[in-house]
């Protein structure tokens, strides 16, 4: 596995040649942020309400500060390896003593835990000036981050099926767009999921969207066990059938490999 | 001697997906059709075609990227795409158009990433890289973002790399396209001194005839999908096209020569150019006709250059018009 994990290394270090682009992307935290806080200072006052959803309104951006922060580190995992794919790019990493799925994996991963370290960091400075430090728990960390690598495998397994369709469609960018903006408003990216009506609720939370932006925001503010465990398991089980569709569609896929000259 | 490549009646057929108004329809199209040929380890073999003619789907299936249709090939000893991770330890693979250095690095970082996915012992991989290094004269950019190489130094970076794991058999698809003068003379030289002096089995494709004339002693021509000649690249230089050049410099004013197959090309005061069909003539007669019309200064005899043997060998027809090129869908 060593092999993977300098996959990401390289990656990373890929990644802090254009720190630029990282950078703009925490001007664009810093603007949803603030609209946020202002949005959610009203509706506190206006309910006349210490917490909505369970959540105070230190808890709420910081729920919007891991939120924003997961969904902005995202990097074009589909559309990787749809070029790929489309490309004929695929050819120079099948002939490597690699796993193609694990190599994007390690590839994207390592650039999205930089992304998401560099989010975070910024958000959290925007956090501390607008509602202070957050009221954690000391146990909220650990737990964060075990959720955290997890729900970035999930989304990752997700988004590497979609790219594998362009084996078989002419275009994923509509799927991705789809699967994208269900995960930022089913997933609970702007609203977490308690604020949904009950009826929602029931369906959202065995969804995989929810595994993948809520549970671990709710984990990292609220540090609810009960949830924790309900997440890891919903985490594994989701991480487990993706992975094998994944194993399903790319052995079939490679037997599509068609070739083109050059 | 031990093969290195062996391919027994390769086809590889491709299905061609087509609108007609709101219906698809599909046809099968052969790019390689049926290709039987083996390669004794240490050689170097230059594999050619025009367009289309299916060099790069062979490739594909050596390397283990594309299922055959039919047919067996063994690499190594492995059947490449059923062993295709286990073969990828053991050869090496250039695509010309394709990069396999990591853009905003330099080529340093790719080495130590390629000896972690190869798994090479450090020692090892640091006394082959630094051989690399010195051979391939990496020294001056090792260090610079592969963004700001030039296309030949780029280039001379990944062979470099595909030689890091220290491969039996190494894959080049058109190493030099693109490459000015020197680059290309370059990159030649250092993969025909690996093949000379590691013993490094090398297949190549190419479009350019210096490639196949400096790095190559055998040519596969293939066109059609089919292979159209097995031969040894001199003896298709000399064979191939029955056309010699003879270039003649006279002391003074020769007499006129006149003999069926010989054609004046250039005459240019006292010098001249003849182009002889050894068919029609023998070349001892052109020869002492040659003498005999005056005194000879200087004279040389060339073959033709190997893009006209290339080029004669592609305009020969198939046996059958009956197969189509290669599939050109990117997918």
């Amino acid at each position: 596995m060593s092999k993977y994990f300098y996959i990401a290394l390289t990656s990373i270090r890929s990644k802090l040649a254009y720190v630029g682009e990282i950078g703009s992307k925490t001007i664009f935290l810093f603007v949803i942020l603030y609209i946020f806080l202002c949005l959610w200072k009203v509706t506190y006052t206006e309910t006349n309400q210490n917490a909505l959803g369970g959540l105070t309104l230190n808890q709420m951006l910081w729920y919007l500060v891991v939120t924003e922060s997961m969904i902005l580190s995202l990097p074009p995992i589909a559309t990787v390896v749809d070029q790929d794919v489309r490309t004929g790019s695929l050819a120079t990493q099948l002939v490597r003593p690699l796993s193609y799925p694990l190599s994007v994996f390690a590839n994207t991963t390592g650039e999205r835990c930089l992304s998401f370290a560099i989010n975070f960091f910024a958000g959290s400075l925007i956090a501390c000036l607008f509602v202070g430090m957050p009221d954690l728990q000391l146990h909220n960390i650990p737990m964060f981050l075990l959720l955290l690598p997890l729900s970035f495998a999930l989304d990752f397994s997700i988004y590497f099926l979609i790219g594998l369709s362009a084996f078989w469609l002419e275009d994923t960018t509509g799927i991705t767009l789809i699967y994208s903006r269900l995960t930022m408003i089913l997933g609970g990216m702007l609203i977490p999921l308690e604020l949904f009506p009950d009826s929602w609720q029931q369906i959202l939370r065995v969804l995989p969207f929810s595994a993948i932006v809520y549970g671990p925001a709710r984990t990292f503010v609220t540090g609810d066990f009960h949830l924790f465990f309900y997440l890891i398991a919903q985490q594994l089980v989701a991480i487990f059938i993706f992975a094998f569709l994944i194993h399903v569609v790319y052995t079939t896929a490679l037997k599509r490999v068609f070739s083109h000259g050059g | 001697m031990e093969n290195a490549v062996s391919v027994n009646q390769l086809v590889k057929n491709f299905v061609l997906k087509k609108r007609e108004g709101m219906r698809w329809t599909s046809s099968e199209t052969t790019a390689v059709d049926g290709i039987t040929l083996s390669i004794e380890k240490g050689q170097s073999v230059a594999f050619i075609g025009p367009n289309g003619a299916g060099k790069s789907t062979t490739i594909k299936m050596l390397t283990g990227i594309l299922h055959p249709t039919s047919g067996d090939a063994t690499v190594l000893g492995c059947i490449p795409w059923k062993e295709r991770t286990r073969l990828a330890r053991r050869i090496g693979v250039v695509f010309g158009q394709r990069s396999q250095l990591w853009y905003h690095l330099p080529p340093r970082d790719t080495f130590e990433l390629l000896s972690k996915i190869y798994e090479i012992e450090r020692e090892v991989f640091q006394t082959r890289r630094d051989m690399l290094i010195e051979r391939f004269q990496l020294g001056e950019f090792l260090d610079t973002p592969v963004r700001k190489l030039s296309l030949g130094q780029r280039m001379r970076a990944e062979v470099a790399c595909s030689l890091l794991h220290g491969p039996e058999v190494i894959f080049l698809d058109e190493p030099t396209i693109g490459l000015d003068v020197i680059a290309r003379q370059e990159l030649r030289d250092l993969i025909s001194e690996w093949n000379r002096e590691n013993g490094v089995t090398v297949f190549l494709t190419s479009h350019d005839a210096g490639d196949i004339q400096h790095v190559a002693k055998r040519v596969i021509v293939i066109n059609h999908g089919k292979v159209v000649l097995d031969d040894r690249v001199s003896r298709v230089r000399r064979q191939y096209l029955r056309e010699k050049v003879l270039s003649v410099k006279y002391a003074d004013t020769p007499q006129s020569i006149e003999l069926v197959g010989v054609k004046t090309l250039i005459e240019s005061g006292h010098a001249f150019k003849f182009e002889v069909d050894t068919l029609a003539v023998p070349i001892e007669r052109v020869m002492s006709e040659i003498m005999r019309a005056g005194s000879v200064v200087d004279i040389t005899i060339e073959d033709p250059p190997l893009e006209e043997v290339i080029a004669h060998i592609y305009s020969t027809p198939p046996e059958s018009d009956e197969e189509e090129g290669e599939e050109e869908t990117d997918v």
